[in-house]
């Protein structure tokens, strides 16, 4: 590991790579500052396609009896809208803070396991690619980004439209749990002495969830896609309604995953607020322990409530109102963390930064969201209001005011960190204030299109429904949007090459990150710090904020390993060779055992685009290259 | 920093929001699917409990952002103000925001389970039986008690409480009429039910109904009708479309039976027993008058389909039925092998038709899932490519020289727009 002091290096080669630029060093790194960075820049892309899949859906749906796109068409653009912007946008956002800030945040040289992160990139970059490409060609899943069976059979769907689908969402569940196995493995293990969990930063703690969810939720997925995949491909038939399948039981894993994946995509974002919100009211976090408990009981209810999707399937009236009843459970560690926020800014000194004012309007939006989740987790209601766009309303704010929100907050608060230059803020004000009117204007009044009886999913709608002049308007909060994002694109090339610099502590924060260069250097910490409160730079550079924190307790300034030393801010550049520390190598066998990963099991779509033995020879032979791969991999020495 | 662009940025944002609010109340008058209308006892349910939790998500609502705003202008940062109180917690405040949610989520929890149950009770017995079924993508609609199968329009009386069974013959879709009800999901190899009572005042209502689960290309263009009549109506309309069709042999022998047992023993008809079937009766038909501009369907006709509407005119009635059950060139009866018309010779039952049952075609207002009016000439341009109106239709491409996706080819023995123009005079001699 490279948080072990070793003897001295015998790999000079291992030292070469952390400044090295090029195309090589991002392709064969295994550094999870880089990985991050990748991570950010393929989300952000795919976080456009989606963009522009959703511009389009809305000026089909601009009024009446649209003819800009088919039917064909509309369906392909909603389902990977959604399978994009969940699956390709947001979770890999959250995976680029994952990666870049974990390891900075407990004082870690890097991950637990860099090439297996290298790995989770690659996997989901050629996934991500697996799914989107074939748009182009109008052959892009179009069962819905939930795929019901038995819509999704090859009795209803035989083209190659879904096959990309479940394959496609199959790859990037071994990503997503790759990765997932790899944070837990790092927070466990690799936290800086003194880090006990309880002084970890609130993002790592709501990340350190995150992974555990993931863990649990997606083999969920994984089993109902499996059956869908033998059923597709293999001719069993647990879905096959001929056969006397039961739709709902993909219904009912589809949802056991599906409603812990709504926290899976909030919870980074709760996380980033809860960075944000304290750094600019120069306060601690409100209620640090209620916010850590208050996000693992999210998470655990998180599974108790997936039948709430399906009020409409007739589950009855008993699983109806136990369904319901845990579901309004979940509105009360959310209010507390509302709550909690807001008493965090109280009596602050709120200074409104660009990161600040998304991080604010995450509190506000995401609100907004909770309400209409009540509104909708009583099942009669609920039946005025499912499958409409009123869902349509909620689940935006909640993901759009919620998970982008935030993430956008994060972006502008990292982004010093990440490149040592800070993102205009001129620019940055612009931006968030088309993204939230914008934002508003689009999502609002699906409220009332909903309520007045516009259904989900449809392609056109016919003249004097009621339903006209808010889908105008949705249509044109999309133009503020997008000139949001324009605004965004154009900030984040311009300030990379000569934004203003940022110190090491750009914005006067209390977590060990911002102790280190800007951007860091290759091995993060030169020496690894000893932490004695869940602010560490606050107690160093601003005795007098934490003076009343408590440091007493068991832990408090116990730390007698050997190695360590006390807190300080790291100034100095120093390569890693030059301070005796060993780095892993740089590799491109991950990228390619994830390619030829991708290869073996997206050569399943060879079945019904050529024929069967073609297929296996397709995947017999990237299969073997994937294998030989590993083993290349796997006996090459780390550094 | 400079705050006044921001301050007017807010400003702007709050004048969109008030227009859009303007925007909604102007729409007020117009709301003709909205589901917040009393027209049955579980709507009436349902908005009771929507207005309860709309009234809780309201205070909530301005509590929070009301307390956030005055919090990011009370704690703006001001120069040269000292470093803030460092404040990390208080338990007795925390305590306090846990119980918040809990108070206000009881006054809804209670009743949402007392509604669940008093909705999804059995439904009371005497109910009209109705059986819905989901195509893709239309809707077939069975009154098994009374004989009656017929397509996307849904006649219920006024004040009687309706028991529906819903089952889908592929995929799962959904059955839902905002004004009246809920919605409830049919689902493959599984049985659904679902009553309410459309009130007794909605003597002449019109409903526009809808799929509301993604159910493939043409989910959007998967709608109904329902019409609310008086009793006396309805027991007309279905008298009239449990019988035969019109012109059908079973209906002429059912006419000559009748005729000659009325000229034989005209003074004993009372007594005598009528031979069923019964002969075609005229019925109840929901006026087209009396529909409201948002239940008639205005679907673009794609422009692709040329039909010579001049030839409707000469439309023969008699000659169309002689095609439908007697295609030279195209095999026997290619209508029939798809479509139930009782008194017709029955190649498919209504359980194995792909198409909807055509029996009273000519008395519904619309057809195609709702999509279009039944006019001719939507009628003639559907027959000759039915696929190029309603993406994913499964119905033939029935026009000589027309395109079929299915065939990936042109029609080449297909039918002229002059036997076009005699089917359309069938069909709507259907009554």
């Amino acid at each position: 590991m490279a948080t072990t002091a070793a003897p001295a290096p015998a790999h000079a080669a291992a030292y070469a790579t952390g400044e090295a630029t090029g195309l090589w060093s991002w392709l064969a790194t295994v550094d999870h500052k880089r990985i991050g960075t990748l991570y950010l820049w393929t989300a952000l892309f795919f976080f456009l396609v989606g963009g522009i899949e959703a511009a389009i859906m809305r000026a089909q749906l601009m009024g009446p009896n649209g003819q800009v796109v088919s039917a064909e068409m509309f369906n392909q653009l909603f389902t990977m809208h959604g399978t994009t912007m969940v699956f390709l946008v947001i979770m890999p956002l959250s995976a680029a803070f994952f990666n870049y800030l974990i390891p900075l945040q407990i004082g870690a040289r890097d991950v637990a396991f860099p090439r297996l992160n290298a790995f989770s990139y690659w996997v989901y970059l050629f996934g991500g690619l697996f799914m989107t490409v074939p748009i182009f060609f109008k052959v892009a899943p179009d069962g819905g980004w939930f795929g019901y069976a038995p819509l999704t059979t090859m009795q209803f769907s035989g083209g190659l439209n879904i096959d990309f689908w479940v394959l496609g969402l199959q790859i990037l569940g071994v990503s997503s749990l790759a990765a997932a196995f790899n944070f837990i493995t790092t927070i466990i293990n690799m936290r800086a002495p003194g880090m006990s969990l309880m002084r970890m930063p609130i993002f790592t703690w709501m990340s350190f969830v995150v992974q555990f969810l993931l863990v649990l939720a997606f083999p969920a997925i994984t089993v109902a896609l499996f059956f869908l995949q033998f059923d597709r491909f293999f001719g069993t038939q647990f879905y096959e309604i001929a056969a006397g399948a039961d739709p709902l039981l993909w219904q009912h894993l589809f949802w056991v995953f599906g409603h812990p994946e709504v926290y899976i995509l909030i919870l980074p974002a709760f996380g980033l607020a809860s960075e944000i919100l304290p750094t600019f009211s120069k306060k601690p976090l409100f209620g640090y322990n209620v916010m850590v408990y208050s996000g693992i009981m999210i998470g655990f209810l998180g599974f108790g409530v997936w039948a709430h999707h399906m009020f409409a399937v007739g589950m009855g009236a008993t699983a109806d109102t136990i369904f319901s009843m845990a579901t309004m459970l979940i509105g009360i560690p959310t209010g507390v963390k509302i709550f909690n926020w807001i008493a965090t800014m109280w009596g602050g000194q709120i200074r409104f930064t660009v990161a600040m004012k998304f991080a604010i309007a995450l509190v506000a939006l995401f609100t907004i969201g909770g309400i209409s989740g009540v509104m909708h987790s009583s099942p009669p209601t609920d039946l005025q209001q499912t499958d409409t766009y009123f869902i349509v309303a909620h689940f935006h704010y909640v993901l759009f005011g919620g998970s982008i929100m935030g993430i956008m907050g994060g972006i502008y608060f990292y982004f010093p960190k990440m490149t040592g230059r800070y993102l205009s803020e001129k620019l940055g004000n612009l931006h968030f204030w088309l993204f939230f009117i914008g934002m508003n204007m689009t999502f609002f009044p699906m409220h009332y299109s909903g309520m007045l009886g516009m259904p989900r999913r449809i392609y056109t709608y016919d003249i004097g429904q009621g339903w006209e002049n808010f889908n105008w308007w949705s249509t044109i909060g999309v133009i503020f949007q997008f000139a949001g994002a324009l605004v965004f694109m154009y900030n984040f090339f311009k300030s990379r090459s000569s934004g203003e610099k940022a110190p090491n502590d750009a914005w006067g924060a209390g977590t060990l990150e911002w102790s280190i260069p800007s951007p860091p250097p290759d091995y993060n910490f030169a020496q690894l710090p000893v932490v004695t409160s869940r602010y560490p730079l606050w107690d160093l550079k601003h005795p007098e904020m934490t003076a009343d924190l408590a440091h007493s307790g068991p832990d408090a300034m116990t730390i007698t390993d050997s190695h360590a030393v006390p807190m300080h801010e790291e100034t100095e550049y120093k390569t890693a060779k030059e301070l005796g520390i060993p780095m892993p190598f740089p590799t491109i066998k991950p990228l390619f055992a994830a390619l030829f990963m991708v290869m073996m099991v997206g050569g399943l779509v060879f079945v019904h685009a050529i024929s069967m033995p073609f297929a296996i020879g397709a995947m017999i032979v990237s299969g073997s290259l994937f294998i030989g791969t590993l083993y290349g991999w796997l006996t090459s020495p780390l550094e | 920093m400079n705050r006044s662009p921001h301050r007017r940025l807010a400003s702007a944002f709050v004048i969109a929001v008030a227009a859009l609010a303007l925007a909604a109340c102007g729409a007020q008058k117009d709301l003709p699917n909205s589901t917040f209308l009393h027209n049955s006892e579980v709507n009436t349910d349902i908005i009771a409990l929507w207005d309860r939790i709309l009234f809780m998500g309201t205070l909530v609502f301005v509590f929070v952002e009301v307390l956030l705003i005055v919090t990011i202008f009370k704690f703006r940062a001001k120069p040269g103000a000292p470093m803030p109180k460092q404040i990390h917690g208080n338990h007795t405040l925390e305590i306090v925001w846990t119980l918040i949610p809990v108070l206000i989520l009881i006054p809804i929890a209670v009743p949402t389970v007392k509604t669940i149950f008093k909705t999804q009770a059995p439904a009371p017995a005497g109910a009209l039986q109705v059986e819905v079924y989901g195509h893709q993508w239309w809707w077939e609609f069975r009154y098994p008690e009374l004989g009656v199968v017929t397509a996307n329009e849904l006649y219920l009386p006024a004040g009687k409480t309706v028991n529906f069974t819903l089952r889908t013959v592929d995929v799962i879709h959904s059955f839902w009429t905002p004004q009246l009800a809920g919605k409830r999901d049919l689902i493959s190899n599984k049985t659904n039910h679902m009553w309410y009572t459309p009130d007794a005042k909605l003597t002449e209502g019109v409903f526009n109904g809808f799929c509301t689960e993604y159910c493939g290309a043409s989910h959007a263009n998967m709608r109904f009708r329902v019409y609310t009549t008086t009793p006396e109506n309805f027991d007309s309309w279905v008298n009239a479309q449990k019988g035969a069709a019109a012109g059908s042999p079973v209906a002429l022998a059912a006419q000559a039976a009748a005729d000659s047992a009325a000229r034989r023993t005209p003074q004993r008809a009372a007594v005598l027993p009528i031979p069923a079937p019964a002969p075609v009766a005229s019925g109840y038909v929901f006026p087209a008058e009396k529909m409201p501009a948002h239940t008639v369907p205005r679907t673009p006709i794609p422009a692709s389909i040329q039909f010579n509407d001049g030839l409707l005119a000469q439309g023969d009635a008699k000659r169309g039925h002689d095609l439908i059950t007697n295609m030279a060139n195209l095999g026997k009866a290619p209508c029939l092998t798809c479509h139930v018309i009782k008194g017709e010779q029955a190649l498919v039952s209504d359980d194995v038709a792909k198409g909807p049952n055509l029996t009273h075609v000519g008395t519904r207002h619309t057809f195609a899932g709702g999509l279009f009016p039944t006019t001719p000439q939507n009628l003639a341009r559907w027959i000759k490519n039915a696929p190029s109106m309603k993406p994913g239709a499964i119905m033939n491409v029935f026009g000589q020289g027309e395109y079929s996706p299915m065939m990936k080819a042109n029609v080449t023995a297909g039918l002229s727009d002059a036997e076009i123009a005699d089917i359309v005079a069938y069909l709507l001699s259907l009554k």
